[in-house]
């Protein structure tokens, strides 16, 4: 085990099963991870081999079917639908392949979802939607809807919603897929700053060498099982635990 | 066929809710539709039924204009049996009672066919299967005969028989009018001929003696003719009319079936165009489910596309889709149109016996010609419904499917031609508006209707694109997160929504505009009332005829009233039917005098109607109802020839009243001329007026109490028959208000439906909400206002559209109906009251929908991995 500093993430010893037809298949298989806060994991590995599910499982998305996943020291198996809803609003964020922006929101009303969601007053919201669109270079595209954008501003807009409500944990999921190489730097580079500046832990899962190369420690996958943990960087502070 | 399961059959059954909703809506409106056919023929088929039975063999009969026959004049008729046989016969309604159950609970009698035959000479006109108490029939003439030799004798049904335990030998009262008889029952019919009407509520007796009960010496009602074999029935009926003496005419017995068909033909054409709102929201649901399915499943047709599928295949396969909802929806819906069709039979058959003709109505049976007229009706116009998306679907490139994503289509930019479509038809509903009707019927009125209608579905997206982009700029910034998102969410799928919204929107303009001319009908209802209902009491029979049979009132009873120390005036209103062209309208009598001392009738001309009605006193001068005037063309100062007894007689126009107690026109004369030309006959109701310090009630009191308790007289007061008369007004508008229930209920049906589409639509929208941090409670109340936004829109568009068709409905089709003038009134109270029962049906409509909402999984936003 490798860790540095406090624990954000904890998973520990997670199952994840499906049924299909009469059969049941684990996605993912007795991982154990700890992650901290700040660190930047990138989790690679073949098509099919449980970097999703593992993803779902760490952003409070779905329950694993055995062992335990703990946020910032909570564990969130005992927590209804509604405590984990209020957890992904409150302490995690998302970023997607396919950006999911909703189409009938403008940029800014998409960026200050979180923010409505969780009750904010609406001015506020606005300004600061407008303070993260600033951020991710997107002020002079407030009022645009989703499909008005190019996919390395939808991307980015996805960003700033994802970390409007300053999250400990950013859960990107092939954030660069859907973009060429160009953007998909430029996206990338916007999560090392936000992970450096704000301090968010970053989990991301990519196909991408490239991408991955970008991240302080590359987490493989294969089969649902976590195969081998590398540190990329000096400042790396993640801990892993290995297959069982 | 393979394709067509792939694509379409197994996608009805993926979708299956959405393809339930869409069939029941399509079998309700079928349903509607064969159920107001089945009642409408009910109506006129239970005359029929009751008709042919008693015609018999009978070719041709003989009457005179309105009244009955002296028997003296038959004597003029002698020359008649050249043709072949004669009958003559009196044919009346009476009421009919055991003598066991004379007093007491359960004395109720009743309305009996009554046929005073000379059975000698009726034998061969029907059939008469007389049995003995053991069941034996009786076959000779000579056994009938003497049955009938006593002047109590009756012959009664087995099936009364049966009902009330009767045998030969037992005793029963027959009540006619206000002369109650008692007579003795000598035989039983076997189930044929007459006593086959109307569940074997027949009576027979021989001519003299139904005379004699009846109160009518020497009279009969016609003479029936069976022409000698091979004579041809067209030949002989121009032989015999060019013979017969002035007043009396020649008709085949099933002219009387057309005529009463005539006189509902109005009632029950309108009846028919409003069935057909239902079946027109059901179309909208076929076209919802279809452009639907052609929406979500564009890529799919563009791969098909790609692999050679041609377009006139895609356009089969989705016109295939309206066709196999069509098809079940037809085959549940006949069924159910005939278990609705008992209900409308129910709810139609008072007002059809209050207003027309008095029968035994039951639904005809399902024949082939209901099943087959269901599907012609439904089929081709579900495919009609399910052209435009079908026709879309052919027109999408594989390249275009294949680029495009399955989302909502963000139109942006207002039709114009929908607002040009919209403008063009409300131009040409209002010009058909001006036209004349074709036969009487309101047929312009109707496709007046039906444009605006058009027109009101063409603005539907027109307005909710206003109402967007209106938002959009105003109100959206003050509403909280779930408002903004449900605005968001509809704003966006304008195109979609369009169609269901229409569906409700045309739905309760049709309540709205309906309810607007039932208002205003009712209000002036309650004016004419009150302005025609001046005397303090009103006498008529106790067994309530009908406006084609009504009862006569003694001389006895009226004299008894008249000696009555309060009564100061009375007024007795007699009416005769008497054929006018090819209707058959109402030639009544008053006083003119008490009219015009007391008052009683509206007129709407001349100006000074009190000169004109002075002036009608006693000459060949008639007053005629408001109906009569515009559906005959006749006005102050004309002359109409009424046929009578004696020949046809000119008749000056004096005065116009408002009558909205009947439509198929009234003629009122003075008393005495009414006698002069049409014989003594006696009143059928009286207005009995008291001095000015008599209390009603008790007065009416005191004449019940002299007239005995077997009197069979009711005496109402005035305000007790304006409460009765409301009575009838509102169950004669229930089946109405049905109707259209049934269509509000089928689109709401079919907001649910579009509701849920959209949230299938929007999963993983959803799914991305339930990310960021949307409870379920969120998603729910988002669909929930989007119900709620969908319900104000459609009811706002609803109301606006039903005030311009209840403008065509009061102004044009009502007048042109009916004849009658209806003063504009606005049901303020009603609409407020059902447009909230209707906004918050709309928005449960969303429950489902919303509950769907909160169960999407988040695991389909991200990439696979």
């Amino acid at each position: 085990m490798y860790r540095v500093g406090m624990s954000v993430l904890a998973v520990h010893d997670v199952y994840k099963r499906y049924a299909r037809g009469d059969r049941e298949i684990a996605a993912v298989r007795g991982v154990s991870l700890s992650l901290d806060a700040g660190a930047f994991a990138a989790v690679v590995g073949p098509s099919g081999c449980g970097k999703s599910t593992l993803l779902h499982l760490c952003g409070a998305m779905d329950r694993p079917s055995q062992g335990e996943v703990s946020l910032e020291g909570r564990s969130l198996a005992t927590l209804d639908d509604d405590h984990l809803t209020r957890i992904r609003r409150e302490r995690v964020g998302f970023v997607f392949q396919f950006f999911n922006l909703l189409p009938t929101l403008t940029v800014a009303e998409n960026i200050g979802l979180p923010l409505l969601l969780a009750g904010g007053r609406a001015d506020t919201v606005a300004q600061s939607a407008a303070t993260w669109a600033e951020r991710v270079g997107l002020s002079h595209r407030l009022d645009h809807f989703p499909q008005q954008l190019s996919g390395g501003e939808a991307q980015r807009a996805a960003i700033a919603r994802a970390i409007i409500h300053r999250p400990v944990l950013l859960i990107a999921d092939e954030p660069t897929g859907n973009l060429d190489s160009d953007n998909g730097a430029l996206v990338l580079n916007l999560l090392r700053e936000l992970n450096t500046d704000a301090g968010v832990a970053v989990l991301m899962a990519t196909h991408d060498a490239s991408v991955a190369a970008g991240a302080a420690l590359l987490v493989r996958m294969h089969d649902g099982q976590i195969v081998g943990v590398e540190a990329q960087h000096q400042d790396a502070r993640l801990a892993h635990k290995g297959v069982r | 066929m393979s394709l067509f399961h792939w694509l379409i059959l197994r996608h009805l059954k993926q979708n299956f809710l959405r393809s339930i909703l869409t069939i029941a809506s399509i079998a309700v409106g079928v349903a509607v539709v064969v159920a107001i056919q089945l009642a409408n023929r009910s109506s006129v088929r239970g005359f029929e039924a009751a008709l042919n039975a008693i015609a018999g063999r009978t070719s041709l009969e003989i009457t005179v204009a309105g009244v009955d026959i002296e028997e003296t004049r038959l004597t003029e008729l002698g020359w008649l049996r050249e043709y072949g046989l004669v009958s003559p016969l009196i044919d009346a309604d009476v009421l009919l009672r055991p003598a066991s159950r004379r007093f007491g609970a359960g004395n109720e009698a009743e309305i009996v066919r009554l046929l005073g035959v000379d059975i000698l000479r009726d034998q061969p006109f029907r059939d008469y299967r007389l049995l003995e108490s053991d069941g034996r029939e009786l076959v000779t003439t000579q056994e009938f005969l003497q049955l009938l030799t006593d002047s109590r004798a009756v012959v009664i049904t087995a099936a009364f028989a049966d009902r009330y335990g009767l045998e030969v030998g037992s005793e029963l009262d027959l009540i006619a009018g206000t002369r109650a008889s008692a007579l003795v029952v000598r035989g039983v019919l076997g189930d044929e001929g007459p006593a086959r009407v109307s569940d074997g509520n027949f009576a027979l007796m021989d001519i003299a003696a139904a005379q004699w009960v009846l109160g009518r010496l020497g009279r009969v009602d016609r003479v029936d003719i069976r022409l000698t074999d091979g004579m041809d029935v067209d030949l002989a009926e121009q032989a015999i009319r060019e013979r017969l003496p002035v007043g009396f005419s020649v008709g085949r017995p099933v002219r009387r079936v057309a005529q009463v068909e005539r006189m509902l033909r109005a009632f029950h054409f309108n009846l028919t165009a409003l069935s057909f709102v239902a079946l027109l929201v059901g179309l909208f649901l076929v076209y919802n489910t279809v452009a639907v399915s052609v929406i979500t499943r564009r890529v799919e047709i563009g791969i098909l596309r790609t692999v050679g599928i041609s377009r006139g295949t895609v356009l089969r396969l989705f016109l295939g889709e309206a066709i196999a909802l069509a098809l079940v929806g037809c085959v549940l819906g006949v069924p159910l149109g005939w278990v609705l069709a008992q209900e409308a039979v129910r709810l139609t058959s008072s007002t059809v016996s209050q207003f027309w003709v008095a029968t035994a109505a039951t639904v005809p049976p399902l024949d082939l010609g209901y099943v087959a007229a269901a599907f012609a009706i439904g089929l081709p116009l579900s495919m009609v419904a399910a052209a435009i998306p079908a026709a879309e679907a052919a027109a999408l490139t594989p390249l275009a499917t294949v680029r495009s994503d399955d989302h909502l289509d963000m139109r942006e930019q207002l039709p114009r031609r929908f607002l040009v479509g919209a403008l063009l038809l409300f131009l040409v509903g209002g010009w058909l508006a001006t036209r004349e009707p074709v036969g009487g019927l309101p047929v312009f009125g109707l496709l007046s209707v039906l444009a605006v209608v058009f027109g009101a579905v063409l603005l539907v997206p027109v307005v909710l694109f206003g109402f967007s982009n209106w938002g959009k700029r105003t109100i959206t910034r003050w509403l909280n997160v779930e408002c903004r998102l449900a605005y968001a969410n509809l704003g966006s799928a304008i195109p979609r929504l369009s169609i269901s919204v229409a569906a409700l929107a045309v739905s309760l303009a049709m309540m709205v505009a309906i309810a607007i001319m039932v208002g205003s009908f009712r209000e002036t209802v309650v004016y004419w009332v009150g302005q025609t209902l001046q005397a303090d009491l009103y006498a008529a029979s106790a067994r309530q005829g009908s406006a084609t049979d009504p009862v006569a009132i003694s001389s006895e009873v009226e004299a008894t009233i008249a000696r009555h120390p309060a009564v100061v005036a009375i007024d007795g209103f007699a009416s005769v039917d008497v054929a006018y062209g090819d209707s058959l309208i109402v030639v009544g009598s008053g006083r003119f005098g008490v009219l015009l001392e007391y008052g009683g009738l509206l007129f709407k001309a001349p100006e000074d109607w009190r000169h004109a009605m002075a002036g009608a006193v006693g000459v060949d001068a008639v007053v005629v109802s408001e109906s009569f005037s515009l559906q005959h063309g006749k006005q102050v100062g004309d002359s109409v020839t009424l046929q009578t007894p004696r020949g046809p007689v000119p008749f000056r126009i004096a005065a116009v009243y408002f009558d909205y107690s009947n439509d198929r026109g009234v003629v009122v004369m003075d008393r005495e001329i009414f006698e002069q030309h049409y014989a003594v006959r006696r009143p059928t109701g009286l207005s009995i007026y008291l001095d000015s310090g008599s209390d009603p009630v008790s007065v009416r009191d005191g004449i019940l109490a002299t007239l005995g308790p077997d009197r069979r007289v009711i005496i109402n007061t005035n305000s007790a028959l304006r409460t009765e008369g409301l009575r009838i007004f509102d169950s004669t508008f229930t089946i109405t208000y049905a109707l259209e229930v049934i269509a509000i209920v089928v689109s709401i049906f079919g907001v649910a439906a579009m509701l849920l589409t959209l949230v299938l639509d929007r999963k993983q929208e959803i799914a991305m909400l339930r990310l960021v941090g949307a409870e379920r409670c969120h998603l729910r109340r988002i669909v929930m206002i989007e119900a709620g936004v969908l319900g104000i829109v459609s009811q706002a568009i609803g109301l606006v559209i039903g005030l311009v068709l209840s403008v065509i409905l009061i102004y044009v089709i009502n007048v042109q109906s009916f004849g009658w003038t209806i003063q504009f009134h606005i049901p303020g109270v009603f609409l407020v009251q059902s447009s909230l029962t209707i906004l918050v049906a709309t928005i449960l409509a969303g429950l489902y929908p919303a509950r769907v909402a909160g169960r999407f999984a988040m695991s389909d936003l991200s990439a696979e991995g």
